[in-house]
């Protein structure tokens, strides 16, 4: 069953049996699957077969299979690195959830022809090259950057504060970027809310934070499942913003990958490195699933 | 009546949106900086505007990414909702793997898919690199994102509509377009945005499978921090920008059509 | 049948028509680094023969050699580093020159050819070379500073900017103890693994595309940069001091090459001779001052220019750098010894 996205498991509402699927079903999925099997499935096959075997000079393949790479990838040093690029992405997770639902759910309360509008405003500054978007920041948070001499100048501060290439940066990095994939799934949640049932809330005695808690937000926990996954996924093994903000002193996953497969010409280590890390995510979604299903 | 709550929210709302564009304005700005550096205030300009125009090079890199987007973009959107509908509905054997693979671009390292797809297309599938390995690669990557937002919104979708249309005589495929798809067009709007987004920005992959036609601005732009970003890279964001943010206005005051 | 075979065979007829038309119509693609080659020079050489030129950019050597050894893209022309060039030979990847179509080729200063990495130049000519060495922001550091060693001092942690490359850095280790930057063996990386360990965590940011933008925003006061990059901030600002490491330095030679499943060999060399041109070599030296190999095009350039120390070490200088071998399989190794040690 799919639906790791899913707080609660995905049964369906009572009286609902989920059918059989029909050959017209097969049929509409038929691209999805070939497209699955292609295009996922194949390459990532391919890429655990490499990281069973050699390079040569080149970095071409030998079909040579041992274990090495993966003896090489156990090694508490590739985990330490996993574990903190798992770290960094949890807390941008947190921190756009944060951010995000208020955004959302404002977005998805608008009045109805607004809410197209909102929605493009969150994602326009995005379509913008990462990289300027990226030296943008870079001269905002410099040491002789707008935001030091804002603070300098209002008096706030006296020396300049080197807010760039920090763990600060790191997650400011994440944060910005993320966002958007945070507040548009928990929007979709909100906007089909029922009006009835907040006013009923409301008309109950319950304040904002007490309707909030007991009704809104369980009511939008596929949104916010959905938007947690969006942002924590990709954010493990993102790195090019993190380096560029955070100066390249801590290493993260996506980064040391990304090394192996390019300056050093070491593409089965590098696909050990990565087919490690699908195994542990696998696990850990397999793990949550069936966590759920119990507490079903 | 205007609530505390909603009054919070929208505050909240006017900040976050102030964050989200402290960096943009920020390039704007210096769109109009006489300073090729891109650090500091050294004049206004609007040189690097008059230069955009003649600069063929970065347009038809501009033009070239938003044809591998749009496509990328529908196709993510076709099979990203249609699975996610499919995959809701029916219990379909392996359903529980499914689910997993759909994962798996979402969390691959870009250079890992890049090459991999990169094999696959050069010495498997033989198809010459170019826009359609491109879109390809983008789809990959980019419907996972629709499917797991459509998927959210179909969380407690009441079946009941589209069994009373079935009953009526609807075939599954009438009821979907008439009673599911509008119900999950706000998430498919946003799975398309996504879509759109992601593909516009990205590089590792692209490098790996691109060819030399379909260069797109992100392979144009990357080494360009070297000697200084190209301030014309500014002005091409913002036109950008302030063009979508004006259509959009346009349509929102003028056609009283909703879109969502 | 009779038809399907005559409308068959006209088809064809056709195809092979527009083949035959299309194959004058000439092309050239260029599988470049991003930002390297000025697009007026790729426009003047359009305007002049009359190719088309596609141009795919890279933003590292190992990038266009992944693409290339994978088979990916009809390169005619590519710009790999020197190492890249040898690794290239010895595979037998590149299309050997006809020098009576590189008549230019005689306006390269003579130490930059004829080099150990392609003797002869029998595969690649020099595009723009260089150096890496130390940039000092002299508002900020006020000590003497000539070699590695003064920039990997503890009074400098936090201060300093180097080049996000594993390579690089275990050169300069290298370099410090006296040994061959092209000696990487075990026993040598063991050598140096306690300096490097005292030299990381003294280092704030790691940046191969812009280390510049470190220094000039103020985060970073003292660097190890491309020389290309030195010369843009010594333009820039005279607080910027430039100085060659004492322990010695590597001299890196960009060149551009032919790979042997060329389309069209005859403007690539076409291009080639181009580039060497006095006047267009010079243009790009404008753009991106790096070690111009070209005398003839130095002779067009200002005095400025020359006298940046940066953009161009002395002879006595050049003369004792060292140029980089392919590495291989050991690549892989520094980078991990350079994670290892950032993660730690």
């Amino acid at each position: 069953m799919i639906g790791f996205a899913s707080p609660k498991g995905e049964r369906l509402p009572e009286g609902a049996p989920r059918r059989a699927p029909s050959l017209v079903a097969w049929l509409i999925l038929s691209p999805l699957l070939i497209w699955l099997l292609l295009f996922v499935v194949a390459p990532t096959a391919m890429l655990t077969l490499v990281s069973f075997a050699e390079r040569d000079s080149l970095g071409r393949i030998i079909w040579n299979f041992n274990l090495q790479n993966y003896v090489r990838a156990f090694d508490w040093v590739w985990i330490k690195i996993l574990l903190e690029s798992v770290y960094y992405a949890f807390l941008t997770t947190v921190i756009c959830m944060a951010l995000g639902y208020p955004t959302a759910y404002f977005i998805g309360r608008a009045p109805e022809r607004w809410r197209g509008i909102l929605l493009m405003l969150v994602m326009v500054p995005f379509w913008t090259s990462f990289l300027i978007r990226t030296y943008a920041w870079i001269n905002i948070l410099s040491k002789e950057g707008l935001l030091n001499s804002l603070l300098i100048s209002s008096g706030l501060l006296e020396e300049p504060v080197a807010m760039l290439y920090s763990p600060f940066a790191i997650v400011l990095g994440l944060v910005y970027n993320f966002l958007p994939f945070m507040i548009l799934p928990i929007y979709t949640s909100v906007e089909k809310l029922d009006n009835a049932m907040i006013e009923a809330a409301y008309d109950l005695g319950a304040g904002p934070v007490r309707a909030f808690s007991k009704v809104i937000i369980p009511l939008t926990r596929p949104g916010i499942a959905a938007g947690a996954m969006l942002v924590f996924v990709p954010s493990i093994a993102m790195f090019a913003i993190t380096t560029l903000m955070g100066g390249g002193s801590n290493p993260t996953i996506g980064e040391v990958i990304f090394k192996q497969f390019t300056s050093g010409r070491n593409q089965p280590f590098g696909a050990a490195l990565g087919t490690l890390l699908l195994i542990v995510f696998i696990i850990a979604l397999w793990l949550t699933h069936s966590q759920r299903e119990r507490e079903d | 009546m205007i609530r505390i709550d909603s009054l919070f929210c929208g505050a909240w709302t006017i900040a976050v949106m102030a964050f989200l564009y402290i960096p943009i304005v920020l390039l704007m700005v210096f769109s109009f900086n006489s300073s090729r550096l891109n650090l500091s205030w050294e004049g206004f300009t609007t040189k690097w505007y008059e230069a955009l125009l003649t600069n063929r090079v970065l347009l038809t890199a501009f033009q070239n990414s938003l044809i591998v987007a749009s496509a990328t973009t529908l196709l993510s959107t076709l099979l990203g909702t249609l699975g996610a509908w499919m995959l809701y509905r029916y219990r379909f054997p392996f359903q529980r793997l499914l689910g997993l693979l759909i994962f798996i671009p979402m969390v691959m390292p870009e250079v890992l898919m890049g090459v991999s797809l990169l094999v696959l297309f050069v010495q498997f599938l033989n198809i010459p690199l170019g826009f359609t390995t491109m879109i390809i690669a983008h789809t990959t990557f980019c419907f996972p994102f629709v499917l797991v937002a459509v998927q959210a919104r179909l969380q407690g979708l009441d079946p009941s509509q589209e069994e009373a249309a079935m009953d009526l005589g609807a075939t599954p495929l009438q009821s979907f377009w008439k009673i599911t798809l509008p119900f999950l067009m706000p998430a498919i709007v946003s799975g398309a945005l996504m879509s759109f987004t992601l593909s516009l920005d990205e590089y590792i992959v692209s490098v790996f499978t691109t060819g030399s036609q379909s260069q797109t601005l992100p392979l144009k732009v990357y080494g360009m921090a070297k000697v200084g970003l190209n301030p014309q890279l500014n002005a091409l964001s913002s036109i950008f920008i302030a063009a979508t943010v004006a259509v959009a206005l346009a349509g929102h005051f003028i056609g009283k059509k909703k879109i969502l | 049948m009779k038809t399907k075979k005559l409308v068959l065979s006209t088809v064809t007829a056709f195809a092979f028509l527009g083949f035959a038309s299309a194959a004058p119509t000439k092309n050239l693609n260029i599988y470049c680094w991003s930002e390297y080659i000025p697009q007026n020079i790729i426009d003047q050489f359009s305007k002049e023969t009359g190719v088309k030129v596609s141009v795919e950019n890279y933003a590292s050597n190992e990038e266009m050699l992944s693409k290339l050894a994978a088979g990916g893209g009809d390169y005619d022309l590519i710009q790999p580093s020197e190492y890249v060039i040898e690794a290239l030979v010895k595979d037998k990847f590149l299309h050997p020159l006809d020098h009576a179509k590189l008549s230019n080729l005689k306006n390269i200063a003579p130490q930059f050819l004829n080099m150990p990495f392609d003797p002869d130049n029998k595969f690649s000519i020099p595009y723009m070379a260089g150096t890496v060495g130390i940039v000092v922001n002299t508002d900020l550091v006020k000590d003497e500073v000539r070699s590695f060693a003064d920039v990997f001092k503890p009074e400098n942690k936090g201060k300093i900017v180097v080049l996000d490359d594993a390579r690089e850095i275990v050169t300069w280790a290298l370099l410090s103890q006296g040994l061959g930057i092209n000696q990487v063996t075990d026993k040598n990386l063991k050598q140096i693994k306690p300096i490097l360990q005292q030299w990381i965590p003294l280092i704030k940011v790691y940046d191969s595309d812009s280390p510049k933008t470190a220094l000039l925003n103020g985060d970073a006061s003292i660097g190890v940069v491309w020389g290309g990059e030195g010369a843009i901030l010594l333009n820039k600002n005279k607080k910027f001091r430039w100085v060659m490491p004492s322990e010695g330095a590597h001299l890196f030679i960009d060149s551009l090459a032919i790979p042997k499943t060329a389309k069209n060999v005859d403007n690539a060399e076409a291009f080639m001779n181009f580039i060497l041109r006095p006047e267009i070599s010079k243009q790009i030296s404008e753009e991106f001052p790096y070690l111009n190999p070209n005398l003839a095009a130095r002779k067009l350039m200002t005095q400025k220019q020359l006298d940046n120390a940066a953009s161009f070490p002395s002879d006595d200088e050049i003369k004792k750098m060292q140029i980089f071998k392919d590495i291989g399989t050991k690549g892989s190794d520094i980078e991990e010894l350079i994670t290892t040690l950032k993660a730690q």
